[in-house]
């Protein structure tokens, strides 16, 4: 879906590298070359962040509302498997703007 | 406290179902070697830590271990979704099927429940991170006795990367093992630094430390205790009444 997945993938690429370097760092506080990885891409995931949760829904539940809905309830889950069909009549819709719901045909 | 990622660590995206692979793969769910014993492994005995680096590692990694026990979770729930009761059967998800339906139940491939028997929590350190090792080789072993087993790329994919950070985890424990035993180590120096800087001395505060020269080395390499370990407790000395 016009670039969902993508972004999702960069993401969860960029969490990865800082989740790996959060553990090198645990027994290495003070390696240079580490700390400035990781506050670059801290940056850039920031930015992604950002730009995944105006378009897509939130990915942490305190980007979850707006002015009259809760986004963080919307499917789908990160267990989910959801055929268009289901996600069409399912939550996923909710609270997104027009130019960001699933569309009708696929 | 926790916050919670709407996302699993690494894609999981099953598109054919296996519930034989499903049961087998239930084992690193809930079972001995398991991602939720891990976790729980981790974070009850980072309290048992001396030092700033082994508290960090043993709750970083207690907490990735909690998003492996959500992406086990969902490769088992994939897998077994769609599939008719009778299929499920004839693939020898019958047993789990019996007692849980598709339910994901922490437990092992064989059913036996999740036992927190499974770890051990002392306030020993060492003994502590020595269990920590053993543990991720065994679930490195276990990840690969399911890869051997398993035949879609989309199930083997998520395997070689949990097994994969076993293998991290495994290198983190080693050095956190290794920065313990230095501090330990250290701890045993009992010693009072010269006091070239010329500065006024705080007896009171010697006293209260409980450092005393060094019997061993009179020029102790440094008088820093890097890892903020406390020095033992002494046995107070009463000063002598009679001189």
């Amino acid at each position: 879906m016009d670039g969902k997945n993508e972004l999702l993938e960069q993401i969860r690429a960029l969490d990865f590298a800082l989740i790996d370097l959060n553990l090198f760092l645990d027994t290495h506080p003070s390696d240079e070359n580490a700390l400035k990885d990781f506050k670059m891409l801290a940056e850039t995931r920031q930015k992604l962040h950002k730009q995944f949760t105006e378009k897509y829904g939130p990915l942490r539940m305190i980007q979850g509302a707006t002015d009259d809905c809760w986004l963080w309830v919307n499917d789908p889950w990160p267990w989910d498997t959801m055929r268009w069909e289901e996600l069409k009549g399912g939550m996923a819709n909710v609270g997104l703007r027009q130019e960001n719901r699933v569309p009708d045909k696929y | 406290m926790w916050v919670y990622d709407k996302k699993t660590e690494y894609p999981i995206n099953i598109k054919r179902p296996d519930p034989r692979m499903a049961k087998l793969i239930l084992t690193q769910y809930g079972g001995p070697n398991g991602e939720l014993a891990a976790s729980l492994r981790y974070l009850s005995q980072r309290y048992a830590m001396p030092n700033k680096e082994s508290k960090a590692i043993l709750t970083d990694i207690g907490t990735e271990e909690l998003a492996h026990f959500e992406m086990v979770g969902a490769m088992v729930t994939q897998l077994v979704k769609d599939v008719p009761p009778q299929e499920l059967e004839r693939m020898g998800f019958g047993p789990v099927y019996a007692i849980h339906g598709k339910g994901v139940y922490p437990s092992d491939s064989n059913g036996v429940p999740f036992t927190a028997a499974y770890i051990e929590s002392m306030s020993d350190p060492i003994a502590n991170l020595n269990e920590d090792l053993a543990a991720e080789q065994k679930a490195r072993a276990t990840y690969e006795f399911l890869i051997n087993m398993a035949d879609d790329p989309d199930v083997i994919d998520p395997l070689r990367f949990l097994r994969e950070r076993e293998i991290v985890h495994y290198q983190r424990f080693g050095e956190a093992l290794r920065i313990v035993y230095e501090a330990m180590r250290r701890k045993k120096m009992y010693y009072k630094p010269a006091n070239v800087m010329g500065m006024a001395e705080n007896k009171d505060m010697d006293n209260k430390m409980n450092i005393m020269p060094n019997p061993m080395d009179a020029n102790p390499v440094s008088p820093i205790n890097i890892h903020n370990i406390p020095g033992p407790i002494m046995p107070e000395v009463k000063p002598d009444k009679k001189k």
